[in-house]
């Protein structure tokens, strides 16, 4: 059995790693090591089209009527209004889901979140609520030129840049089941994240899989895309 | 009669080809080497099939669905059905649209014998006693007839023949979005994309054929053809270049739905198009003549001849006559010239053309031009295989002829009668057709917001105005998506005369076809009003006009005229017959392609596939319905008895993350619990869990869960695995109403669940759990814990849904995976063993458990299923409770009752009915065999008085045997309840 070489924590898509394998704890949770070479390769694969788990990333959730003044007492910079997106100076992001809820997505980034075992920093007071979203949410994330050409494949909601701009956000239906989409494109690469009920992560990723094909999309590990965005 | 002989030479090979320019579509670099019905042919890439047959001198390509009459290409654009033919894996594929690939091999279809020698070619000699209509009358009398006439007509009808072991391939589905889509690349689509781009406007351009230009690819507007060369020329470098259209080539739009929701269909993806805004400028159908054999091979439109010159660089025949109603067709004869064609005739229906000088031009090449005439009928060989030779009459009156007769012989006949815009899309969005007599055509009214109509598919013909009308078209939608434009207004002046208005000329012979799909003629149409069908719609489906692969394209016009005549009104009365969707045929794999079936797994669903586990659904979840038995089989009842007898010896686990979890948090959130559920929750202490029934307004019990009471102010409740959504929706609903102070959160996927059940369940949770007493006096049946399970926090919930010392561990998912290792590694001697839902459904059964949704329907109330304790009559309110106070005053009219058989006895199923008499009274909820038991145990609804103890049931079971089952007292098993409180 392989299980031994896992930590605790999993992600709905944690790979089948064997014994053998190099593997990194982050976060509390095992992944495949990024490869040592052909990285200029893998850059490539992100601008083209590539996809990736970012589940061991931390998220959670906030809501409650005093959700934003608890964020903004917590030096956070919210979005403008509901469903957009604000990136935060350290790398996370904040997508404001309605009036009273936002999405907390921790930066993609090599550093351990101090998220990722607690969720207390955050100090939610009184008409204030936490949502586990760590668990509720798979993570997965869509790299290259053509996401907006995928997503066409699989979301009746317009997401080409012109109709869908950074820090967008999208609470809408993938593939027949919910997600929320977040433009979370960089000034040189485009990028979507996409967040489904983590028991659907599986489904919605071999659907992805299915989607990118055309465009010569390949999957990515995580830490090879830290290794090269974070 | 002057019959025209080609030389038995001609188009040996595809290498009799026209000189560039002509063939714009082909590649004379790269031969394609074909068969059509086994013979050798060759032709280009670019070449569609129809046309390198052509280019080999072969005009019989399919044989006609009645007459079994030879057809040969009509529009060569796939307009027509005349080209259908038999693809190796697809029959009825369009052999003027099917490209032509190395190695293809075609057949023609619809035949006995031979393509080139149809026995069912006799079928003609017997037209006169298959009049329009025959069919509905002639095979239904004597009574009973019909079913010796059925498998004759079977094997007669139909065309091409399906492989039912055919692989479709992958077809996919994508949306597309546009600020204006513009439907066909014409002169008028062209400049509308154009315009509507430079104005900021996103513009997906949608063309059918393999290139933009539309009619600028083929036609000729003028003797001089340089400047709509250069026109074309320009506008498509135009619009490639320009950053805010995007091309769709060789894709068809084929419906227009509410809001400009387009289905386009390129290859083998459905583009689901959503615009802001519509532009239609798909062009004109160039129309036929109709007189006798006026379908012959060899016989096409004028446009199709053009086509076949420049687009495949193929001279259409030796030796041509012109039928024309219109300027087009002197245009078309000064191609054919051109290309070394010799233009016996060219025969206006006018008494002169709208340009003097297109008259001087075809003179000038020597064609004798004959004013005031038409073609009464087409001559040809024995074998009908090709036009060679007409007979021209004078025309003396609206579709009469009169004596003088004169003959030509040639080998190709070209028809422009007129155009009829092609106005499919525009009437599928609501739009009108009117007619104007005088001009004998239609224009369209009526649009909805944002649709528009350019070019010729508006009544323009001429170029300029064409261009001018696209470009009005754009301005207009920019203006309506509020950007700033001054709106062009429409090409001035009249519009121009292009359709002849009786081009149809009755033969005493007949076969003067109207409609080529299905062999009307014109006697057809005349003899369906006379019938009494006077509303067109109704002549479409007495005599199924219109109702075959072209649908109506060149029918429509013509039908609509004849129908106008025949009743003594005009085509405005008449109209024409309804044009729906699709445009075109479409497959069935262009619409169940790439479907998308979600489904949901736990995060143990790797284990369970690793142990071999029987998966089932429930709801879109993917559960372990069985693992494998001792003896390595996966038999259902083997597994599900080994697994449940382990449970009630040993310990066994079973993944129950599937269940509903609800989290509701803040002050009112016991209030909140207690007005949703039935029982009473106010005072629930913390750290214990109470089971929660939830009632709809009608007082029926739709859904039960565990309430967990977590804090003062904290509950997480358990709600069914297929009940969950609407348990959340419906708690969202109520608190819009009631206000109370509580955030409610679906947290089902948060957590993953097992359930650890059987005597050793305490000692196994002893060796992983940390931080919680387990013991019977410090954690009690129904109390609440919150714990580790090895580094993963846990709920710890001590539960008896299966009868036995129960723990169900909650983790959050993230752990899930853990929790089952962790679990199975140290219940190892112990002899740990999964069981699945057909083992649980089995154990709860023996304990009399209810399942909500299988033991329940949409009138069961808590009274009806001896749930009473569940609720709190003495709390004010809970939602059904003024319902539950009703139902429970009435007398019962049924009960959900336990009965036991002997193992030996017909085992009743689900669903199964209960009788009272010969009346039903109720029907069979669950039903297993217990091995604990050794007896055969259910629950069923059965008449009131059938519910205590000791009375009997009637149970119909498979094939109508009945069964008398004991009522007995649930459960079944452990009365006492003393194992789950172990």
């Amino acid at each position: 059995m392989p299980h031994a070489i896992f930590t605790a924590k999993r992600t709905p898509l944690t790979p089948t790693l064997k014994a053998d394998d190099d593997v990194v704890h982050l976060n509390g949770y095992t992944l495949a090591a990024a490869t040592p070479d052909a990285a200029n390769a893998r850059r490539g694969q992100l601008d083209r089209c590539a996809l990736l788990d970012a589940s061991a990333l931390p998220r959670l959730g906030l809501r409650g009527p005093n959700a934003a003044q608890a964020l903004i007492q917590q030096g956070y910079c919210l979005p403008e209004r509901p469903n957009t997106a604000s990136f935060q100076p350290e790398g996370s992001l904040i997508a404001q889901l309605s009036a009273s809820e936002f999405l907390l997505l921790g930066a993609p980034s090599l550093t351990p979140s101090p998220w990722a075992d607690s969720e207390q920093p955050l100090r939610p007071g009184p008409g204030c609520y936490l949502l586990p979203r760590q668990d509720t949410h798979g993570w997965l994330a869509l790299t290259g030129h053509c996401v907006a050409e995928v997503m066409a494949k699989l979301c009746g909601v317009d997401l080409s840049p012109a109709a869908f701009p950074v820090g967008g956000v999208a609470q809408t239906s993938v593939a027949r089941i919910n997600a929320i989409v977040i433009n979370a494109s960089t000034a040189s690469r485009p990028c979507f994240y996409l967040l489904m009920d983590s028991a659907s992560a599986t489904y919605l990723w071999s659907v992805l899989e299915d989607a990118i094909d055309e465009f010569d999309g390949a999957r990515l590990g995580l830490m090879d895309y830290l290794a090269i965005a974070g | 009669m002057n019959r025209y002989e080609p030389p038995a030479a001609l188009h040996d090979t595809a290498t009799d080809r026209l000189a560039a320019p002509m063939g714009r579509r082909i590649d004379r670099q790269a031969p394609r080497r074909f068969q059509f019905e086994g013979t050798p042919y060759a032709g280009y890439a670019g070449d569609t099939l129809a046309s390198a047959l052509i280019a080999n001198g072969r005009y019989l390509l399919s044989r006609s669905f009645k007459y079994h009459r030879p057809r040969g290409p009509l529009t060569l654009a796939g307009q027509d059905a005349n080209t259908l033919v038999q693809l190796p894996d697809e029959p009825n594929v369009l052999a003027d649209t099917q490209p032509l690939t190395e190695g293809l091999s075609v057949y023609g279809q619809n035949y006995a014998g031979s393509l080139d020698a149809d026995r069912d070619m006799k079928l003609g000699a017997l037209a006169k006693f298959m009049p329009v209509g025959f069919y509905y009358r002639a095979f239904y009398k004597p009574k009973g007839v019909w079913k010796y006439w059925e498998p004759l007509i079977r094997k007669k009808a139909g065309l091409g023949v399906f492989d039912l072991d055919a692989d479709a391939g992958y077809h996919d589905k994508a949306y597309l979005f546009a600020d204006v889509a513009v439907v066909g690349s014409g002169p008028a689509g062209l400049k509308a994309a154009l315009t509507a781009a430079d104005g900021g406007a996103r513009v997906l351009l949608i063309e059918q054929e393999p290139e933009l230009g539309g009619a600028l690819t083929y036609a000729r507007f003028a003797t001089d053809t340089a400047p709509s060369e250069r026109l074309l020329d320009d506008l498509v470098a135009e619009v490639e270049a320009h950053d805010n259209i995007r091309l769709l080539c060789n894709a068809t739009c084929n419906g227009w739905f509410k809001d400009h929701y387009l289905p386009v269909i390129q290859g083998r993806r459905l583009y689901k198009v959503r615009a802001k805004a519509c532009i239609v400028a798909s062009g004109a159908f160039d129309q036929p003549a109709i007189f006798r054999n006026n379908d012959l091979p060899g016989i096409m439109l004028a446009s199709a001849a053009q086509r076949l010159m420049r687009h495949y660089a193929i001279k259409p025949g030796q030796r041509a006559v012109v039928l024309t109603g219109n300027d087009d067709g002197y245009l078309a004869a000064l191609d054919l010239v051109e290309q070394g064609v010799e233009v016996a005739a060219l025969v206006d229906m006018r008494a002169a053309p709208n340009e003097t000088k297109l008259g001087d031009a075809v003179e000038a090449q020597g064609i004798a031009r004959y004013r005031e005439h038409t073609i009464f009928e087409a001559h040809h060989a024995k074998a009908h295989h090709r036009v060679t030779g007409v007979e021209l009459r004078p025309i003396a009156g609206r579709g009469e002829v009169g004596e003088a007769r004169t003959d030509i012989a040639c080998d190709v006949v070209c028809m422009s009668a007129g155009y009829m815009p092609a106005y499919q899309l525009l009437c599928q969005a609501g739009g009108k057709l009117s007619y104007c007599d005088e001009t004998a055509q239609f224009a369209i009214s009526g649009l909805p917001k944002r649709l528009y109509v350019a070019g010729s598919a508006n009544g323009f013909h001429a170029l300029d105005r064409v261009v001018h009308d696209g470009a009005r078209a754009a301005t207009q939608a920019l203006r309506d998506l509020g950007h700033q434009v001054d709106v062009l207004d429409a090409p001035k002046g009249a519009l121009e005369q292009v359709n002849y208005p009786w081009p149809m000329f009755a033969h005493p012979k007949g076969k003067e076809f109207v409609d080529f799909d299905e062999d009307l003629q014109i006697a057809d149409i005349i003899n369906a009003t006379r019938h009494g069908y006077r509303d067109v719609q109704l002549v479409k489906r007495f005599s199924t006009v219109g109702m075959g692969p072209s649908q109506g394209r060149h029918s429509a016009l013509p039908t609509a005229r004849l129908v106008a005549a025949a009743t003594e009104r005009s085509v405005s009365d008449t109209g024409v017959t309804t044009a729906r969707p699709p445009f075109a045929a479409e497959t069935l794999a262009h619409l169940a392609g790439r479907h998308f079936d979600p489904f949901r797994q736990t995060p143990m669903h790797r284990r369970h596939v690793e142990l071999g586990a029987h998966m089932m659904p429930a709801g879109d979840w993917q559960r372990p319905a069985y693992y494998p038995s001792r003896a390595g089989t996966l038999e259902r009842l083997r597994c599900q008895q080994e697994e449940a007898r382990h449970v009630r010896e040993k310990v066994g686990i079973i993944d129950v993350s599937t269940l509903g979890g609800i989290e509701v948090r803040g002050p009112d959130a016991a209030e909140f619990i207690n007005r949703i559920y039935t029982f009473g929750f106010l005072k629930q202490p913390i750290g214990r869990t109470r089971y929660a029934a939830m009632t709809n307004e009608q007082g029926v019990v739709i859904d039960d869960g565990v309430s967990c009471r977590l804090a003062e102010d904290h509950f997480y409740v358990t709600a069914t695995t297929s009940g969950v959504g609407r348990v959340y929706q419906s708690m969202l609903q109520w608190n819009a109403q009631w206000r109370l102070d509580v955030d409610i959160a679906n947290v089902t996927s948060a957590y993953a669940a097992v359930n650890v059940a059987g005597p050793l369940a305490r000692q196994l949770l002893e060796r992983v759990c940390t931080g919680v007493d387990l013991s019977a006096e410090a954690f009690p049946y129904l109390g609440l814990r919150e714990g580790f399970i090895g580094e993963a926090p846990a709920y710890l919930l001590r539960v008896g849904f299966v009868g036995e010392l129960g723990f169900e561990l909650h983790v959050p998912s993230r752990y899930g995976e853990y929790l089952w290792d962790t679990l199975m590694e140290a219940g190892k001697d112990l002899e740990l063993r999964p069981f699945g839902v057909e083992a649980q459904r089995l154990l709860r059964l023996e304990k009399g458990h209810v399942i909500i949704g299988q033991d329940t329907d949409g009138m069961s109330h808590p009274f009806e299923i001896n749930m009473g304790w569940a609720v709190n009559r003495t709390k004010p309110f809970f939602v059904g409770r003024r319902a539950v106070d009703i139902l429970h005053s009435h007398p019962p009219l049924r009960r959900l009752v336990g009965f036991r058989l002997p193992s030996t006895s017909a085992k009743p199923l689900e669903g199964h009915l209960v009788l009272e008499g010969e009346r039903i009274s109720g029907n069979v909820t669950s039903c297993e065999y217990s091995p604990t038991l050794d007896a055969i145990i259910g629950l069923a609804y059965a008449a009131p008085e059938r519910g205590e103890p000791g009375q009997r049931i009637t149970i119909r079971t498979e094939g109508g045997e009945t069964v008398t089952a004991d009522v007995v007292a649930l459960p079944f098993f452990d009365p006492d309840n003393q194992r789950q409180e172990l």
